[in-house]
């Protein structure tokens, strides 16, 4: 199989169905990239999954895990007789067989024991599962290496997604609307930098063709930084989800199993006043619920959310449109899932 | 640490206890049925019952993770089951059949699961599946994707906002006089290529049924045309079946030369568009084009055209007749040529075999990502619908749905939208004013009794006024009303019921103020071998409601009921022209898909929408696959 030029029949064949969405630019596109997913837990299972069917390139999954019972509630590459095996080497034949087309490497050192050349060699990093401080470090090293990073987490019934682009530009097109973009500022992290259009003949239909700068900040940055009263309208800032800040406070720690109730509800406190929420007090018992489900996995969750970040990774490396900027929170109970750009 | 110690710190043992002890339905190991497997199986639902009537293929392999190459034209319920067995929990039955096979699946069957997940790529099948649970009483979470796009809905029976509580799209409708005369898009000419000219010539005998009043066209000159074209077609077919390859010139110059010219002599109709230019080039270079990615030059197609043409013909020696199948490659090549050499003439731009495929096809993009969304949230939400989430209102009225509100571009900082559910709509003829039961027929009941012994003793059960209709609703065909009483002195037998036949017995007075009796919908399981003779009908409560006329008036004669049968007739027969169903992947089963869209979408008593579609208008549908 070659890296670069036209896709064969076979492979126009096996992915046309998303062919005919993306195109087939998106689709060799993706064929040259080299993901590293860092962990394979319930959202590192639906993140491999979904970009191992899509056709990536090369997949390297960094994971020392041993597999528990815990495992085999969350996790379908693995069975029971699996317990006891490292992660990654009793999952990869059933991962290979998905796809034989994308090149896989299972790698079960510790992520601690990796050094800055071999973060280099992929196009992104996807990290999941990891402690604030882990990720801290990590999110440092792709700075540094200029490399595009994907981060996401599942805590019981709800889930988050930062991403760190670093930079990136964007084509989207839109039905030219009565009110039509314009360039300049759009957003606390977009700018729109380049404006055309494009008349669609078939569709006798005229598209603004939109480019736009994204800005992303580094985990602790925007930990530091966040604000959500300039991007939600009144309304908005009195009834979203408590999931937002608890999230974002969570993350506050180095490692969850450091939390202390009295402690995380004041730096809660604090966080809904950076905010710039208006939402109700929020009861003891919601607090403890959510730090009760702390680094939970739970399947759908990981579903939704590994589906989520796979999405904007194909997105991403097919160079097609907007990315997400730069944090979701996926409440499963309300099913809200805001796209905050903090 | 165990298998469900995650799930229990979310849901709590309890709840925990009950998903064991649940049954579901999972309707389509599709997609999103592939990854609604799974996500059950990690919440260990106790047991899981997956029914799908399709087999694998290559374009599945995209998304369908539980299927692999090897699979291929394996069923796919058995094969996702065994796929399974390594992670499953759970105890799986998978069927391999169509869910509305009523023998394999009676009301009955519906009855045994906690809740139904509809994994379905059909409109016929989503709305049979809801009013399954209509009857059945059971939750239902309704779901579907579409590339990017995707939704999750929860329906509580006579609850909340069932399937067919809101109009669905209607398909796209095309004049005959755009397809026939004057495109001015491809798909005008793809539909042309597929439906009037492959359809005339290689496919079983196909009635077009055009006629006069649905031609979307007044001119009498143009008419006169197309029915002589239609005419000179068959004489293309005899050309075809001939078997001799020198015909080949003849067809491409009566196509795209010949025809253009009649055309063109027609000076009303290119008053305001531009003329056609018949076809140059009727030779082949001899050197037909094979990348099927790329936007063939004119010459290309019809070298192509030329040699797919000699292939059709050949296999028409061995094979009676040979129908469009978007996997077929000679069909599709053909349709694809021919639809852009039309579309060279017409001075439209030509497109890609593969982009053809998708028009020709009605190919859905679909992806793994959008499906796992869905599947997961599906999976998420019948939780709070099974009441097993503590802490919140899970009170039908309280529970969400979902649809992907981000890469629908409907809002830029959501990624769901998530209102709550609605309460059904009053007027829909499926979740409301209507009660359901079953009626078991006997071998005795079906050779004794007339459909007037039934109508009697079901009008004086339930307390209809004399006035009433009864509607086979899955023929959508009327079998009494109170001026249509010919078939009321047959008896059972010879009404060709089935267990899944359901007859609708509905109230018709028609004078303001009447209290009329809710109708009611029976569900009719057949027992051949029950010697019983005596018709048992269940006790169901009385319910009224008030007729007000549409007109207001106070009494409603005749004449106003004439006036309402036309309006109906006219926006019936506007649907009939020309439609192509914009369906996901449409099965079999759309004609009559299309059928009941129809009736659905006229806003009148089932009598009349039977009346009115008449046989004759079916023909005049045009359906894409």
């Amino acid at each position: 199989m070659s890296d670069t030029g036209a896709l064969s029949a076979d492979e126009i064949a096996l992915y046309d169905r998303q062919i005919r969405l993306w195109g087939m630019a998106a689709q060799a596109n993706m064929r040259s990239a080299s993901v590293l997913l860092v962990n394979l837990g319930a959202i590192g299972n639906e993140i491999t999954k979904n970009i191992v069917l899509s056709g990536i390139g090369s997949l390297t999954i960094l994971d020392s895990h041993v597999i528990t019972e815990e495992d085999l509630g969350c996790q379908f590459f693995i069975g029971k007789e699996d317990v006891g095996l490292k992660r990654v080497e009793a999952a990869s034949r059933h991962i290979e067989d998905m796809n034989p087309r994308v090149k896989l490497t299972v790698d079960t050192s510790d992520i601690h024991s990796k050094d800055k050349e071999f973060f280099s060699q992929f196009s992104l990093i996807v990290a999941t599962d990891l402690m604030p401080a882990e990720l801290n470090t990590l999110n440092t090293l792709t700075r540094e290496l200029n490399l595009p990073i994907y981060v996401a987490g599942i805590n019981g019934f709800s889930g988050y997604i930062f991403t760190d682009l670093i930079e990136f530009l964007a084509t989207d097109e839109k039905l030219k609307s009565a009110r039509p973009e314009e360039l300049g500022k759009h957003s606390p992290n977009k700018d729109i930098v380049k404006l055309s259009e494009r008349k669609d003949e078939e569709k006798n239909a005229v598209y603004q063709v939109i480019t736009t700068k994204h800005s992303y900040k580094p985990l602790n940055e925007l930990l530091r930084s966040a604000v959500l009263s300039n991007q939600l309208s009144r309304r908005q800032l009195k009834r979203l989800t408590p999931k937002v800040p608890l999230t974002l406070t969570l993350l506050q720690y180095g490692d969850y199993k450091d939390i202390e109730f009295e402690d995380y509800k004041r730096k809660y406190n604090l966080m809904c006043k950076q905010l710039g929420l208006l939402i109700e007090e929020t009861k003891d018992e919601t607090i403890a619920d959510f730090l009760q489900q702390t680094a939970v996995d739970i399947s759908p969750v990981a579903a939704i959310v590994g589906g989520a970040v796979a999405q904007d990774v194909i997105n991403v490396l097919g160079k097609r449109q907007s990315p997400l900027n730069n944090f979701v929170v996926f409440d499963g109970i309300t099913l809200d899932m805001w796209v905050l750009e903090l | 640490m165990a298998r469900e110690t995650n799930l229990i710190k979310c849901i709590g043992t309890e709840s925990y206890e009950k998903l064991r002890n649940t049954k579901v339905l999972l309707v389509g190991a599709g997609g999103i049925g592939c990854e609604l497997l799974k996500d059950l199986l990690l919440l260990d639902v106790g047991e899981i019952h997956i029914v799908d009537l399709d087999t694998i293929d290559l374009s599945n392999l995209n998304r369908q993770f539980l299927f692999r190459k090897r699979d291929i034209k394996q069923p796919k319920s058995v094969t996702a089951v065994k796929a399974v067995q390594r992670y499953s929990n759970s105890k799986l039955v998978a069927y391999q059949n169509n869910i509305m096979d009523t023998e394999a699946f009676p009301l009955a069957w519906f009855g045994q699961f906690s809740i139904v997940y509809n994994a379905l790529d059909n409109l016929a099948a989503r709305r049979y599946v809801n009013k399954m649970c209509q009857f059945t009483g059971k939750p239902l979470i309704e779901s579907g994707t579409s590339g990017f796009d995707g939704y999750i809905q929860p329906i509580f029976p006579s609850v909340t906002e069932c399937f067919d509580c809101t109009a669905k799209e209607t398909p796209t409708t095309f004049p005959v006089c755009t397809i026939r005369s004057t495109p001015s898009r491809l798909i005008h000419c793809v539909v042309w290529a597929k439906n009037f000219l492959f359809g005339q010539l290689f496919a079983e005998s196909f009635d077009e049924g055009v006629s006069d009043q649905n031609l979307g066209t007044d001119d009498q000159q143009e008419i006169a045309r197309i029915k002589e074209e239609t005419n000179e077609l068959h004489a293309l077919q005899r050309l075809v079946k001939s078997g001799d390859e020198t015909n080949v010139s003849h067809i491409l110059k009566k196509l795209f030369v010949d025809d253009i010219n009649k055309l063109l002599k027609i000076e009303n109709i290119w008053k305001t568009r531009v003329k056609p230019t018949p076809l140059s080039i009727l030779e082949s270079s001899g050197n037909p084009p094979t990348d099927l990615a790329l936007t063939w030059t004119l010459q290309e197609n019809v070298d192509k055209f030329i040699e797919v043409t000699k292939t059709l013909m050949s296999r028409l020696k061995v094979e009676p007749f040979i129908e469009f199948d978007k996997d077929d490659e000679d069909t599709l090549l053909f349709v694809s040529c021919a639809a852009n050499i039309r579309s060279h003439i017409f001075h439209i731009p030509a497109k890609s075999v593969f982009d053809i495929k998708q028009m020709a096809g009605n190919i859905i993009p679909a992806i793994a990502t959008t499906n796992a969304i869905i599947a997961g949230l599906s999976s998420l939400v019948s939780l709070r619908v099974l009441d097993l989430v503590s802490n919140v209102s899970n009170a039908p009225l309280d529970i969400p749905m979902a649809f992907t509100a981000r890469a629908s571009s409907i809002a830029t900082n959501r990624y769901l939208s998530n209102p709550t559910l609605a309460p059904k709509n009053p007027n829909c003829s499926v979740s409301s004013n209507i009660q359901r039961t079953v009626l078991k027929l006997t071998q005795p009941i079906l050779d004794n009794m007339t459909l007037y012994n039934l109508n009697q003793k079901i009008i004086s059960k339930y307390g209809f006024s004399g006035e009433f209709s009864v509607l086979d609703t899955n023929t959508n065909s009327l079998l009494y009303d109170f001026d249509f009483d010919d078939l009321e002195g047959r008896k059972l037998s010879r009404f060709n019921f089935k267990t899944g036949s359901v007859l609708l017995y509905k109230d018709e007075e028609m004078e303001e103020g009447a209290q009329l009796r809710q109708s009611i919908e029976f569900y009719l399981e057949i027992s051949p071998e029950s010697s019983e003779e005596e018709l048992h009908l269940v006790d169901l409560p009385r319910y009224t409601y008030t007729y007000h006329s549409p007109y207001g008036d106070e009494e409603q004669d005749l004449d106003d009921t004439a006036t309402e049968f036309n309006h109906d007739k006219t926006e019936e027969d506007h649907f009939a022209i020309e439609t192509l169903i914009v369906d996901d992947e449409p099965g079999d089963d759309n004609r009559n898909s299309l059928k009941r869209q129809l009736s659905n979408s006229v806003h009148s008593p089932p009598s009349k929408a039977v009346k009115l579609n008449s046989p004759q208008s079916d023909d005049d549908l045009i359906l894409l696959d």
